[in-house]
Order: C-alpha cells, then structure tokens, then sequence
C-alpha cells in the first residue's frame, strides 16, 4: 500500500473524505431545511382564525384550502430568506418589532390591585375622576361698542339699583347680547368657549349670591351676573367610580410592564451606533 | 390532518382572544359594545335649547386612514380619534407630533374618507389578507419611490376614471369600512353636546380638458345623512358623473335616507363646478336646478386648499378679493380655469338663469372646512400643520421657512420639496370652521339649518355673525334686549328668500368676535345682481362707512412683525341696520355678509418666526380672517 504515501493520493483520498462528509451534511440539512411540518397547535390556531371571521367552525375543505395556503406561505417564506430578501429591509423590521412588542404585552396577566392600590390611585391623580364646576346664572351685557367708555359707569350705576330693588324686571335691562341671558349648570370650561378665558376665572372665582355681582369683564364687553347656583368642582366618590379607577391603574400597569419588558429585550444588547461618540 | 374537529372547544377559546391587526383592534372592540344612540332626546329638548338659535361650530370635512390618499401619507389615526380629537383629546400628528384643537372642542365633526377604495389600503399593507397578496400592494408598500408612485397614481387614475382596478375593488371590505364609519359616527354622537353625522367623500374629478388635454378639475363633494344611513357608499367607481349621485341620494331619499351634499374646492374645479352646462355637456333646465338645489343646498367656500369666495379677476373692485387664493389643479402646476370656479360669480350667473330661464341651479348657503387628511383640523394660523401628513408635515415641505443649508430665500436650490412648497402648500391655509344657527345641538337642529341654510363660514376663528332681512325693521331694535326673537318675527335670516312688496327691506347685520381669537375690523355686505356686484362697509370699528365711496375709515389695527402681536383696537361686536342705498325694487338682488377681523400673521409668517428666517416673500405676511354668511335672496313681486 506505498502509493497511500504518494502526496497526490493523500489528497486525493483527503478530499474526497472532505467532500463526502460535506455532501453527508448538506444532505442532512436539507431534510430538516425541507420538511414543512403542520404542527397541531398550527392547525388549531388556522380554525380558530377561520371560526374568528366566518362565525363557524372550517369544513374539511376549508381546512384543506388553509392548509394548502399555509404551506404555500411557508415554502414562499423560507424561500425569500434563503435569498436574504428579509435582510434590511425596514418593513420586514419594523413588523417583526411590531409583533414582538404585541406578544411582549401578551405575554403577562393583567395584575390585580388591591383595594388600597385603588384608593391611592384615585387620590393621586384626583383630577382624572373630578366633576368640573358647574354655574347657573343670569346676566346683563354692556356693550362698549354702544356705550364707549360709559359701559363701566352704567354698569355700576344698574348693579346699585338691582341690588336695591331686587324684584326689578331684568328681561329688557342691558344691552342686546348675541349670546343667552341665563346659562343652566354650564360648565366653566364653556363659559371660556362662549366668552374668552377672562370671563372664565372671575366667574370661577365668585360665589353664588342673592345680590347681583360684577362688572365682570370678558372679551365681548362688561357684564353683571346674578349667580343663582354654583357646583364647585368635586372629586366624584371612589365608589360610583371604582371600575373606571381600576380600568385606569390596570392600562397603566400594563403599559409600564410592556415598557419595562421592551427595555429588558434591549438591555440584553451592546448598542454601538457608528460615528456617534 | 387528523380529527381538526375535535378542536372544538379550544379553536373558539382561542377565537375569543384572537388578536387582531393593532390598528384596528381598537375598533373591533368598541364595536362589540356599539350601542346606536337615541337619535331624539325622549323627553322633548336638551340642554341648551333656545328659540332663537344658538350658534354651534364644526368642521365637516376630515378624513382618516381609510381614505386611499391619507393612508399614503403616513395618516394611520383612525375615526375615532378624529372624534376625539374635536372634542378636545390630543391625537399624533403622522410626523409623531401632538395635535390639539385650538380654541377647544368643537359642538359637531364629521369624517369624510374618501368612498372610493375605501379602507383597501389599509388592508393592502396588512400581512395575511388577499389584498396584501396583490403585486399592486407589493409596489405600494415598498421602498422605491418609483414604484410606490407609479401604484399610487394608478389608483388616482382609477378614482379619476371611474374604472375600478378589478383586484383591488373589494366591495366587501369596502362596504364594511363605510359600516364601521357609520358606527364611529353613531357611538360618538352624544345629543346636546356632540354632533356628528355618517358621512363620506364622493370623488369625481373631470379627466380632459375640451382641447383634449390633461384636465384634473375637481368636482368632489361630501354627502351627509341626517340619519340611519344606506349600507353602502355610492362612488365614482359607480359613475364620476355628479348627477348620477343626485339620482342616487334621490332614490335613497325616497328609501328614507335623507342626505344632502357640500361640494368643495370650486376654486380648482377647472371652471367645472359651476359651469353653465351639465356634465356631458347639455345645456342646463329647470329639472337640473331642481335636483341640484334638492340635493346641494350648500357650498363649501374655504379650506386649507384655498378660498372660493371669488377672484381678483372676478371682483377687480373688492380689495379683499385676493385671498388665500390657490389654483393649482389635483397633483399637478397647471392653473384652473377662473369662470366657473367661484362661489360669487356663481351667485351672479345663478340670477341671470333666473332671470332668462326662470331657474336658478346656484341658489346655496355657506360652509367652510380643513379638508384635514390626519384627522384633525388646524385652524390656528399659530399653530398650524397643513393637511396631507408626511408630506407637508414640517415648515420645509410647506416652504414656510427656506431649504436647509440656506438661510434666505435668493437661491433655494430646485428640487421637488422646494417646487411643491412654492407652488403648492404655502399657498395653502389654516381654514376653516362652519357655523350653524340652530336650536340645540342635535342631528335633526344642525341638518335642519343646513337644509334651511342658515350657516355661515368662517377662516377659523369661531366668530358669530347675525343676518336678518325685512321690511319693517326699525334702528330701535338695535338696543333691543329681543333683538333676535323682532328679527325672525319681522323678517327672513341667512339662508332665506325675501319677496318683494315693493318697499326697499332691510337688513340687519350683527358679528361677535370669537373671546379667544382676533378683534373686528368692519362688516361688508356683498350684493349681487345679474349683472354686477358690489361690496358695502355697513360696520365700523372706527367711525362710520363713507357715504360715496362705501368705506371704513382705516382703524389703525396692524401687526408688530418682529412679534406678530397685533397692535392698535378692534370691535368685540358690530352691528348695523342697512338699507341698500342703489335698490332697484324690479331686480333680483343676493345679498350675503362678509365680516373682517383685523390683520394677524399668516402662519407661514409664524413658522418662519420660529425659525429666525425671514418670511417667504411671495404670499402675505398677514391675513385678515374672515366671516361669510349664506345669503339672502331678495325676490321682486311678481
């Protein structure tokens, strides 16, 4: 067996052991590689998919049709990724980001609050469950378009008498106002709407009264209001608003958590971002 | 596949959690738990109701990302953040940026997606679905910008042709994006505080000019119903010919589906919208003018692609005719044609009808709207982010402020954000809002003042502007506290006929300035006749209109440029008692208020504040907002 010492041969035989084990390998990873295999579980979630839109469960050609689709995609699939069709492309990215922060908040069970959770939920952001102040009441305009500097003068001039007499008849009183005399329960926020932000504040600001109050001065011109009602603003009571409280701390657990498990995924990484220092 | 029935149980426990696309799971969900609103309020009237009418404001035109232009433009804010968004939510801008209504919530909103194609894309670019299978989709959603534009505009062509691209042309998902619009429409509809209505865009714009060449004039308008709605959107996939719409909101009437529909942007219809012949070209008669007054009580004036009240070349003695005036056609540079493209000469030509024919097809009322394609309006000057999402998204693409790298407008480099910006987008506006005089804020009250058009447009400020006509109406009234109850007694307001008697009438015009926004300058009453026109200051901040020449004294109002704070005084309200100092009893008159605020920075100005750039030199730096009632028509005895 000398000529097994010939270099040649050595080669020979070595690529050859090569080639063979290569060809072994690739034969191997091509049956893993070509196999597409429908699990049960797939199967399932195609019903369930199916049943989700059509409302009924799939018949056996239904099911043969999904099957064959399912294949179809899959076989596509592996095929561009073999071609490296799914490298850099910021769609294909972007997606698979999309899905993973979707199964990202799948992942967790909501957690349950206790009730003092709860309570000290809703005192700490109070405002999300307060009703805003409320007003009812009257008024008389004073145009300075009509009266110039006098508007202010006969304002007062009125608001000593009215609250002299206070059985006077205020209908005619004033001047034409494009707006409405009396306002039932409005909330401050529409009394900025309806008469500028000004306006607004000083109403928010005075009490209910027998006595007719103001000037108050707005955008439009001077006013005397007589208010008759006042709902201050008020926390609603945690029990009439406990499932919107618990509706409220469960988003923004969850919110936190998936916020919290995104950083973990990308914790996990070294981040080197090229010409940055 | 062994025993996939015995899947059962678990195949609809999963089906209950199945999780659907992201965007659109929200809908999915509150659709389960839609309950249709009470239409009418059981017991009589809501909060708020007044005789007299109260002025309610709204924007009724807004679309989402089921419309194919708005989802290509990045806009993926779905109806019910548009509704949010009018009532006073912050939403995102498609470019990440918040959006909040300025001047706060609105009392009625209406999303208009576009009906052809409606919610294709959306499903196009949704991994799974058939329509994302479509080579057409692959193109769209793809990263070269040749290929998303040559699918993109094929799906304009189909729009603008009316001939559907088969594959794409799902009746069934579009059929159920228009139903889920229906429900976004009805869950939000809250009577006495929210309005809304189902609503849609029908698209139709002409193909070729008579010469033959590329045309592009846009004949859009919106339909409205005041109710239930059909369970289907009748598009230019159905036919581009407006008058097959008539047809069909006619046929659909008589179902009981009451709609009408507000045509918008005559301003670059290509001279089509108010043309003097019908679609294919026939001449006009009483039957058309019927149907179309039927049908198209209202007009849209302003919006963010420009104003249509009229031309410079219309109206050369109105100094306020060159406004926010925009006449590039759909897409492209070419000028639309001016006859036939706005609203005054329409008003004109309306009369002439009347007078030789004996119908009048331009007998309407005014609205405005943004027309915004990101679900929410900008209608602050201050703060303003134009309409169509990516594309016009930031001050650059508006060419509000110069190209990046130069810091003067002398040599801007030539390329496609600087073309659009100069020919396009600068030249649009921060507009507008609709007002409605009605007497609660309902769906019956609101459609009913369409219907009797008792509403006016406004550039954006919520200002509220009066106008009765009559013939008994005194300079008393004025200082009434009753003022209004005497002025709809005694007479007709905006939106109405007044028959002659042979008395001149007259008129009473009384503007509110909005308490958040501008002061008043002057009120103008607009007259038309068949054969002029002419334009009256009947209101003064300061002093009182010239008698021969009809003018305000100036009032000294300007604006602080290095600030755009405005400087000197303004009117919180004016109000005049007119009489038409040339009225001719025997003619035909229209008469419709204008009211101006005074001057304010243009946004483009405001952006370019903010960038320490100077303002671009060719459009205003300064606007006056503005106010336009429906008319009133005054009628001779026979």
């Amino acid at each position: 067996m000398k000529y097994l010492r010939e270099p040649l041969i050595q080669f020979v035989v070595a690529a050859a052991l090569v080639f063979g084990l290569h060809t072994a390998w690739q034969a191997w990873q091509d049956k893993s590689d070509s196999t597409i295999f429908v699990s049960e579980p797939e199967l399932e979630r195609l019903a369930a998919l199916y049943a989700s839109e059509a409302g009924a469960l799939p018949g056996p050609e239904d099911m043969t049709t999904m099957v064959s689709d399912y294949v179809r995609d899959e076989a596509l699939a592996r095929e561009a990724r073999r071609l490296g069709l799914d490298q850099n492309d910021t769609i294909i990215t972007r997606r698979l980001a999309q899905k993973m922060s979707f199964m990202v908040s799948d992942l967790r069970e909501d957690p349950v609050p206790s009730e003092d959770t709860l309570r000290e939920w809703y005192q700490a952001h109070a405002d999300r469950f307060t009703e805003p102040a409320r007003l009812t009441f009257s008024q008389i305009f004073f145009s300075p378009s009509v009266r110039g500097d006098a508007a202010e003068k006969d304002a007062e001039t009125l608001l000593a008498e009215l609250n002299n007499n206070p059985t006077m008849e205020t209908a005619a009183l004033g001047d034409p106002f494009m707006l409405q005399r009396q306002y039932g329960d409005v909330p401050v926020r529409e009394l900025a709407r309806q008469f500028g932000v000004e306006f607004a504040a000083a109403m928010a600001g005075l009490p209910a009264s027998d006595d007719w109050q103001g000037p108050v001065r707005s955008a439009l011109g001077l006013h005397l209001v007589h208010i008759t009602h006042k709902t201050p603003a008020a926390l609603r009571p945690f029990e009439e608003v406990r499932a919107e409280v618990k509706r409220d701390w469960v988003e923004q657990k969850r919110r936190e958590a998936n916020e919290q498990a995104i950083a973990d995924i990308i914790a996990r990484y070294n981040v080197e971002i090229e010409g940055v220092e | 596949m062994k025993s996939y029935l015995g899947l059962a149980v678990s195949a609809i426990a999963l089906a209950a959690c199945n999780s659907p696309a992201p965007e659109t799971s929200e809908t999915v969900t509150e659709m389960a738990a839609v309950e249709t609103p009470d239409t009418a309020p059981a017991d009589g009237h809501t909060a708020g109701y007044n005789p007299d009418r109260n002025a309610y404001f709204g924007d009724l035109h807004i679309h989402t990302r089921s419309s194919f232009d708005a989802y290509i433009f990045n806009v993926r804010r779905t109806a019910d953040d548009a509704y949010r968004f009018a009532r006073g939510e912050t939403i995102k801008h498609p470019a990440g940026f918040d959006m909040t209504i300025a001047g706060g919530p609105l009392d009625f909103y209406t999303v208009t997606d576009h009906a052809e194609y409606l919610g294709i894309l959306p499903a196009m670019d949704t991994p799974g679905t058939e329509l994302s299978e479509l080579p057409r989709a692959k193109d769209m959603f793809s990263r070269d910008p040749d290929k998303i534009t040559a699918a993109f505009q094929g799906v304009g062509a189909s729009v603008r042709s009316g001939v559907p691209i088969e594959d794409m042309y799902d009746k069934s998902v579009i059929n159920s994006v228009w139903l889920q619009n229906v429900d976004a429409a009805n869950r939000h509809y809250v009577p006495g505080e929210f309005t809304t209505f189902a609503a849609y865009e029908f698209t139709s714009v002409t193909t070729n000019r008579e010469d033959g060449t590329f045309g592009g004039g846009n004949l859009h308008r919106n339909v409205f119903f005041k109710g239930d709605a059909p369970d289907r959107a009748f598009s230019t996939l159905d036919s581009t010919n407006p008058e097959d719409l008539w047809d069909w909101m006619d046929e659909k009437r008589s179902e009981g589906y009451e709609s009408i529909a507000i045509p918008h942007n005559s301003n670059v219809s290509d001279g089509q919208m108010f043309r003097l012949e019908t679609y294919n070209g026939d001449p006009l008669d009483a039957a058309y003018a019927d149907q179309r007054m039927r049908n198209e009580p209202l007009v849209e004036v302003t919006q963010v692609k420009g104003t249509s009240e009229t031309h410079p070349s219309l109206s050369p003695n109105d100094e306020w005719a060159d406004f926010e005036i925009y006449d590039k056609l759909l897409g492209v540079y070419d000028v639309s044609k001016t006859e036939g493209s706005y609203v005054r000469e329409a008003y004109r030509n309306g009369l002439k009808l009347q007078e030789e024919k004996g119908f009048d097809p331009f007998h309407f009322g005014l609205v405005a709207a943004s027309d915004s394609h990101v679900a929410g309006g900008a209608y602050s000057e201050e703060d303003y982010w134009s309409k169509i999402g990516l594309v016009d998204g930031s001050p650059v693409a508006r060419g509000s402020v110069p190209f990046p790298g130069t810091t003067s407008w002398d040599n801007q480099p030539e390329n496609n954000v600087v073309k659009n910006g100069r020919e396009w987008f600068s030249r649009w506006s921060a507009s507008g809002l609709t007002g409605v005089w009605a007497e609660e804020n309902t769906r019956e009250a609101i459609f009913d003042a369409f219907r009797r058009k008792e509403t006016f447009a406004t550039t954006g400020p919520r200002m509220k502007v009066r106008f009765f006509g009559g013939y008994d109406y005194t300079g008393d009234m004025l200082s009434a506290a009753n003022l209004t109850r005497q002025a709809y007694d005694g007479g007709v307001p905006m939106g109405g006929d007044l028959v002659g008697t042979g008395q001149a009438p007259s008129f009473i015009a009384w503007a509110q300035r909005d308490p958040n926004m501008g002061a008043l300058q002057r009120v103008q009453i607009v007259k038309v006749t068949s054969d002029g026109e002419a334009v009256y200051d009947v209101a003064c901040h300061t002093g009182t209109p010239d008698p021969t020449t009809h003018r305000c004294p100036d009032n000294g109002a300007a604006v602080d440029m290095s600030t755009c704070t405005p400087t000197g005084e303004g009117a919180s309200e004016l109000k005049t008692l007119w009489q038409d100092p040339d009225f001719d009893a025997n003619t035909r008159a229209t008469y419709y208020v204008r009211v101006l605020e005074n001057p304010s920075c243009r946004w483009s100005t405001w952006e370019a504040l903010r960038n320490g750039t100077p303002p671009r030199p060719d459009v205003p730096e300064t606007i006056q907002e503005r106010a336009y009632t429906s008319p009133i028509w005054y009628i001779p005895a026979e």
